[in-house]
């Protein structure tokens, strides 16, 4: 009983967003999404070299916080995952699980040619190519190494994008992980295996945030359930 | 100890082949079979009791690999670098590790990176590439190349600015898309002749220890 209520419930406010006529509702709606770009908290995952452009452009020389962008060290805490250079295989997996425990709206930047293309590791075995084929990347910024001055110019873009999004439908890339999970695990599994599972139950936060489509399911989401266990917490041992 | 106790001490092996590149620095070439008995000799008898590291080149042509161990001695301020050769189609060679503890993690890099298995080291299975299932992947016949050609995809990124500053007389001198197969950009392969390539390379899936 309480499922269904909560169902239509999600339903109803679905659309009553629609069909909002207040004027001042799209000005409220505007507000929000203005804090929102103000106050960013940042989880950088330093998997390569262009890790080191980052202290310049967090301390005073370029100084990120006046962007309003701090940094944060937990994923469940922080808005923006910042993955800044190559991705090997066994790292791209805890950046996924580390992307997954964010919480919504969360934000993907990749730094570095090596996330677009794999930069000077193309010809390796070990590194993931296109980030975005794992999850989805609001901007990148490419460069080997970009600058700081990048950096924060990839950050402003980021926070014009979340200004402005409901305009322009720019900065909710993390949507499109739930409305296209299945192409997104199909890739992960090509990597992984068939067996990969992540301990996050992503189509039942896509049904929670009401952003079900047709390519959340599909034939690599099957496997998952075939090979889905229950997680039980891990027995304590001294 | 002098240099002419420790030659003493080598030359017990019969099939030895000694070579002093310097002082502190011996090569020495043993056959597989003898070179237990080297290490036990120079670690009983001569103070090298820190095993570095232990290297293996793949020698494709000759059909053999190469084990290189890396013996130093603190008191003789020392290295001894013992070559051995193993068949490469039968990849098996005896652990050290009841000689040199270390030897368990480097025998295991070996196994990952060559498929040389180790008969009685204690942890033969992955250890750093967890993630791979295709065959060793620094041996010589392993194709990374096309390994990555088959499994991943590239991105194709001409923006407009970049097409203006070409115009222009500027921009890249050689495109990315030119260099990303090695040896396109001397032969100037067209991209028919790259396709083809693509297909006719046999990438070492399913291989199996």
């Amino acid at each position: 009983m309480m499922k269904k209520e909560l169902k239509i419930k999600s339903n109803k406010t679905n659309q009553q967003k629609q069909k909002r006529t207040n004027p001042l509702a799209n000005v409220f709606d505007d507000f929000i999404d203005f804090c929102q770009s103000k106050s960013l908290f940042m989880l950088h995952y330093c998997t390569g070299c262009g890790a080191i452009e980052l202290p310049p452009a967090m301390t005073s020389r370029f100084d990120m916080e006046r962007l309003g962008i701090q940094p944060m060290v937990t994923p469940r805490q922080a808005d923006i995952l910042l993955v800044t250079g190559y991705v090997s295989v066994k790292t791209l997996k805890r950046v996924i699980l580390t992307y997954e425990q964010m919480q919504a709206p969360k934000y993907v930047i990749g730094i570095c040619s090596c996330t677009v293309n794999g930069g000077m590791y193309w010809q390796s075995y070990a590194t993931a190519k296109k980030l975005n084929e794992y999850m989805p990347v609001d901007v990148y910024i490419a460069g080997c190494m970009p600058r700081p001055e990048a950096v924060l110019e990839g950050l402003n873009r980021l926070k014009n994008n979340i200004k402005n999004d409901r305009k322009e439908q720019k900065g909710s890339a993390w949507k499109d992980y739930y409305k296209n999970y299945d192409y997104y695990l199909g890739n992960q599994q090509n990597l992984f295996g068939k067996e990969w599972q992540t301990p996050v139950d992503v189509i039942a936060e896509a049904k929670l945030y009401g952003l079900e489509g047709e390519g959340t399911y599909g034939e690599n989401t099957k496997k998952l359930k075939m090979v889905q266990h229950p997680l039980l917490p891990q027995e304590m041992k001294l | 100890m002098s240099l002419e106790s420790l030659n003493e001490i080598l030359n017990k092996i019969n099939t030895i082949k000694i070579t002093h590149k310097h002082k502190r620095r011996i090569r020495v070439d043993v056959k597989a079979d003898s070179l237990t008995t080297l290490l036990e000799l120079i670690k009983g008898q001569a103070s090298f009791l820190h095993l570095s590291a232990i290297t293996c080149v793949d020698w494709i042509e000759d059909n053999q690999f190469e084990l290189v161990y890396h013996v130093w001695s603190y008191e003789e301020n020392c290295l001894i670098s013992a070559h051995t050769r193993i068949d490469r189609d039968d990849a098996k060679f005896v652990t050290v590790y009841d000689l040199y503890k270390p030897a368990d993690f480097f025998e295991r890099d070996i196994y990952e990176m060559y498929g040389v298995f180790f008969i009685g080291s204690p942890r033969m299975e992955k250890f750093i590439l967890t993630e791979w299932f295709g065959m060793p992947p620094m041996r010589k016949d392993f194709d990374s190349e096309a390994y990555v050609q088959e499994t991943f995809n590239w991105t194709e990124y001409n923006p407009d600015w970049l097409q203006e500053l070409s115009d222009q007389g500027g921009g890249i001198a050689i495109k990315p898309e030119d260099i990303r197969l090695s040896g396109t950009l001397h032969n100037k392969a067209t991209h028919r002749e790259r396709e083809k390539a693509k297909k006719e390379h046999v990438v070492g899936k399913g291989w199996k220890s």
